[in-house]
């Protein structure tokens, strides 16, 4: 393949993500540098307001909770897959990313059949005598929480699946014939080797339920509000562009940071990891 | 600590399928004894079991006094030298040579005084801090022979380690692996398809064929006396030739081959021989001339290998592979006479399908 086929070939889609996705977001970057009262004001007025860090707390706790009750579910649920014979994972695996199949709003939706004041936890709880009131479960971190673990657990599984798979055999039966018990060759041979994947199934997860709209906005409502309502508050229903540029801008920042702690974390722990 | 390992009629099965049948083998203290044979012969299922990879269905697995059969392979202390090297790729060179040591609870001083003795002896001190990813085939096997050895256990497995390395490696490492392998006295069992390796490695050959052991001897008496036709035509004795014993005159034996021919053949030489046997050569054990008391042949294809003439030659007994003195070459077509070097067969059972394992 010549120079000019090699450039040429990734062209059109260079053209398209600078013009569709960098000159925008640099745009709506930019015009939150642009308010008379200072280059910061907006940024200075967000994080002055107490309502407004207190939603970007929230999204952060709800993100990084949501992230690493992901990372266990899916980690065990990968590892016992990734153990299974080629016809039965095959079929696990069909099972784990069937949610997939329909959209975040009718999957978050469904959580608020199972957990509305009337809906199927309650009734069950009631019925069988442990409660004598129904639950508020709605419109809590929790709820959110539980909606976005179930959102995200297919993704998780999918990744780590892979990853685990990938770890050789022979490296596993080396490191038991030199003596490490199930449980050393787990922390010392299996975690390592999956840091790659759990880091990727990491940042994943974590930017998108730091970023998620419809989830919070169904399960969250009002008084659960996080970063992608607030922003979806100001642009549409308050009109504040600029607010909601700002809050956007935060949001990048703030996705970055992580994704890079994160990989700083995982060259540390295997020094092999993107 | 030197241990003798006792495998006792071992049977393996996968699925319904039976890959070793009641093997037993037992490999003396500080010996090393190669299982060789094809694939699928059961060689690595053997090893496999003896590591606690597998569970046998039946049979037990003895290490000097201990009974390994139930053991879980961390608790068996055997060090095991895999053919893909195994190393670990998130940890250097160093800490993959530490690895068993820490798990026996070594202090970390010790654990690096020792991993490090042990590179100087495999030549890789200087690539201590390296991750495996950073080193050629013949460095990732000295790296992973040292931390199998720098546990010290009564036990070394090889299986097929050198498989992976080019032509010239393979004869180096072959040599290394047995000079620091005799050097510690360990027991030990490699697992090989290559017949030049085995022979040059082991004390002891057992050659291995559909999940049994067909013969377990020292190189030299294998590949000059093999026992059976199998073990025969492994080691390179392409001429199986049937024979019936026709007269018998004190240590003389006279024989027939189909077609006729008769040859004269020592008991003093040979041993017992009875009235149905197989002659056994190879190429070289039988010499084309154009007369003699030898099996008439009609010579097809003539090869050129540097110290002789190879001829695919027709007799009456099937088709035969002899070679012929560089001094007398014969046209395709010829008729000449295939002369047995007595010293250079042997005789063998005729060809039995249950051919069962030889005690040792």
């Amino acid at each position: 393949m010549n120079k000019f086929a090699k450039w040429g070939l990734t062209l059109p889609a260079t053209i398209a993500v600078t013009l569709l996705l960098v000159v925008p977001v640099l745009i709506t970057i930019a015009t939150t540098f642009g308010e008379s009262k200072g280059i910061f004001s907006t940024y200075t007025a967000f994080f002055n307001s107490g309502f407004r860090t207190g939603i970007l707390y929230r999204t952060l706790r709800i993100a990084l909770i949501t992230t690493a009750i992901s990372l266990v579910i899916g980690f065990l649920t990968a590892y016992v897959i990734a153990q299974m014979p080629g016809r039965l994972k095959s079929i696990a695996i069909i099972a784990a990313v069937f949610p997939l199949l329909t959209g975040v709003v009718v999957r978050s939706f469904a959580w608020l059949i199972i957990l509305g004041k009337n809906g199927i936890l309650n009734s069950s709880l009631i019925s069988l005598g442990i409660i004598s009131e129904p639950l508020s479960m709605l419109y809590t971190e929790g709820s959110v929480i539980v909606a976005m673990v179930y959102l995200f657990v297919p993704l998780m599984i999918l990744t780590l699946t892979g990853v685990l798979e990938g770890i050789p055999r022979d490296v596993v039966e080396a490191s038991a014939s030199l003596g490490a018990k199930p449980i050393a060759t787990f922390f010392q041979v299996i975690l390592p080797l999956a840091v790659p994947g759990l880091i990727v199934g990491a940042v994943l997860v974590f930017t998108g339920s730091f970023t998620s709209y419809a989830t919070p906005q169904l399960l969250g409502g009002e008084q659960m509000m996080m970063m992608g309502t607030l922003l979806y508050q100001r642009a549409m229903v308050t009109f504040d562009w600029v607010g909601a540029s700002t809050i956007a801008a935060i949001m990048v920042v703030i996705t970055i940071a992580v994704v890079s702690i994160m990989s700083r974390i995982a060259r540390r722990l295997n020094p092999m990891a993107v | 600590m030197t241990v003798s390992l006792t495998i006792e009629n071992l049977s393996a099965h996968y699925g319904q399928t039976q890959v070793l049948k009641d093997l037993s083998i037992s490999v003396k203290a500080g010996e090393l004894v190669s299982l060789l044979g094809s694939s699928g012969c059961g060689k690595t299922t053997t090893l496999r079991i003896v590591a606690g990879f597998l569970a046998p269905t039946a049979g037990h697995v003895r290490l000097g006094d201990r009974d390994l059969t139930t053991l879980p392979a961390h608790a068996r202390d055997i060090g095991l030298v895999f053919q893909n090297y195994a190393l670990f790729p998130h940890l250097t060179v160093q800490e993959n040579v530490a690895f068993g040591l820490k798990q026996r609870g070594i202090s970390s001083a010790d654990r690096a005084r020792r991993a490090t003795a042990m590179l100087e002896r495999v030549g890789l001190a200087q690539l201590a801090d390296r991750l495996p990813g950073a080193l050629s085939g013949g460095q990732k096997q000295r790296v992973a022979l040292a931390r199998a050895l720098v546990i010290e256990p009564p036990l070394l497995m090889f299986d097929e380690p050198l498989s992976n390395l080019d032509a010239k490696l393979r004869v180096d490492m072959r040599v290394e692996i047995r000079q620091l392998q005799k050097a510690n006295g360990t027991t030990s069992l490699y697992v090989t398809h290559d017949q030049e390796e085995a022979f040059s490695i082991s004390d002891r050959v057992a050659i291995m064929n559909a999940g049994r052991i067909m013969q377990l001897d020292t190189p030299e008496v294998l590949y000059q006396k093999p026992a059976n036709a199998f073990v025969a035509r492994f080691v390179g004795f392409e001429n199986l030739i049937p024979m019936k014993t026709i007269a018998r005159d004190g240590a003389i034996v006279t024989a027939e081959a189909a077609g006729g021919a008769k040859l004269h053949l020592s008991q003093d030489l040979f041993g017992p021989i009875k009235d149905d046997f197989v002659l056994a050569t190879r190429p070289d054990g039988l010499v084309v001339r154009g007369q003699g008391e030898g099996i008439p042949a009609t010579l097809g294809t003539r090869t050129y290998l540097g110290r002789a003439y190879q001829y695919k030659c027709e007799t009456a007994a099937g088709e035969i592979t002899a070679n012929g003195a560089l001094s007398e070459m014969f046209e395709p077509g010829a008729k000449a006479v295939l002369v047995p070097l007595p010293e250079q067969c042997c005789i063998l059972d005729p060809e039995n399908r249950d051919t069962t394992s030889r005690p040792d």
